[in-house]
């Protein structure tokens, strides 16, 4: 019994911890998938990663970068799903995510649609400060759910630009202005 | 034939040993054996030898779990390494998508202002 609540205690935390709740047609959608990948960076992991970033800070200058990012993050989840073919996921599986992050407390920061893609980046604010991100991405054969938790220093992920596949994004700060939307049909 | 050689040769000449022989040296070495271990054996009535012993083995013992606790966190340690640094790397190329897509539209809305702006274009336009 103690056990079965320690495990109850457990995913409830799990579930707080992230900031977007992965609705449950994601597990049908990954067995459909041919290609799942799946990152769960917990706090714990967070802290020794830091660590050992910190420790090649002196070796590798993009650990520094790295570091500087994750320190004070409560953790990063990554779910993307790659398909053989087109139209393997459909629109509402999106909305689904998307609908979360409407709530209160995020901000679209940007949202990209084409006839092949559509594309979003929103931040969870308290006040003025972000803790929060979440990227989701529908490409054609391809699904991908980001949710960064915790504060955010929006200039260290600049400077990673160039590195880690970061581009070098000079308006992200500016992200304090108004959220843009952009669609092209 | 020189003298010398002949000394050499005498010298030299192959001797059967005393009958007997072999045996006796196998016990000997048999009895010089027991004796080494005896002696080592013998060293553990000290009690000062045996808590040498006995600490040395318990440092052995403490260094080979510390070392194997070294190991794991270490592991773990690139393990959590080799994740951020991948959902970075995920994050990051989805961002790079985004940037990609706008200035896509950045450059297409820039065709299309100057087309509007350009008298020759916008002419052919209203044709």
């Amino acid at each position: 019994m103690r056990r079965v609540l320690f495990v109850m205690a457990l995913v409830a935390f799990a579930a707080h911890a992230q900031d977007i709740k992965f609705p449950a047609s994601f597990d049908k959608l990954a067995a459909k998938a041919e290609e799942v990948v799946d990152v769960t960076v917990d706090p714990a992991m967070l802290q020794i990663a830091g660590k050992f970033l910190a420790a090649q800070e002196e070796k590798e200058p993009k650990a520094a970068k790295a570091k500087d990012v994750v320190s004070g993050l409560k953790g990063i989840y990554v779910k993307s799903l790659k398909f053989a073919k087109e139209g393997e996921y459909s629109r509402a599986d999106v909305d689904e995510i998307r609908s979360q992050l409407s709530g209160p407390g995020w901000a679209r920061l940007v949202t990209v649609r084409d006839k092949t893609d559509d594309v979003g980046v929103y931040l969870k604010k308290e006040g003025e400060k972000v803790v929060g991100m979440a990227v989701v991405a529908a490409e054609p054969k391809e699904l991908t759910v980001v949710n960064i938790v915790g504060p955010i220093d929006l200039e260290h992920l600049v400077a990673l630009g160039g590195q880690f596949g970061v581009p070098n994004l000079p308006n992200l700060p500016a992200g304090q202005k108004p959220p843009a939307q952009t669609e092209k049909k | 034939m020189s003298r010398f050689e002949d000394d050499l040769r005498t010298a030299l000449r192959r001797k059967e040993p005393p009958p007997g022989f072999a045996e006796r040296a196998l016990a000997r070495a048999a009895v010089e054996r027991e004796t080494l271990l005896e002696r080592l054996l013998g060293l553990f009535r000290f009690p000062a030898v045996r808590w040498v012993c006995a600490a040395a083995l318990l440092l052995m013992l403490l260094l080979g779990v510390r070392y194997q606790q070294a190991r794991r966190a270490r592991q773990e340690g690139e393990e959590a390494r080799a994740k951020v640094l991948y959902a970075l790397q995920v994050t990051g190329s989805k961002l790079q998508l985004v940037q990609q897509k706008l200035r896509q539209l950045e450059a297409e809305r820039e065709t299309q202002d100057s087309a509007e702006e350009d008298p020759a274009t916008s002419g052919r336009k209203i044709l």
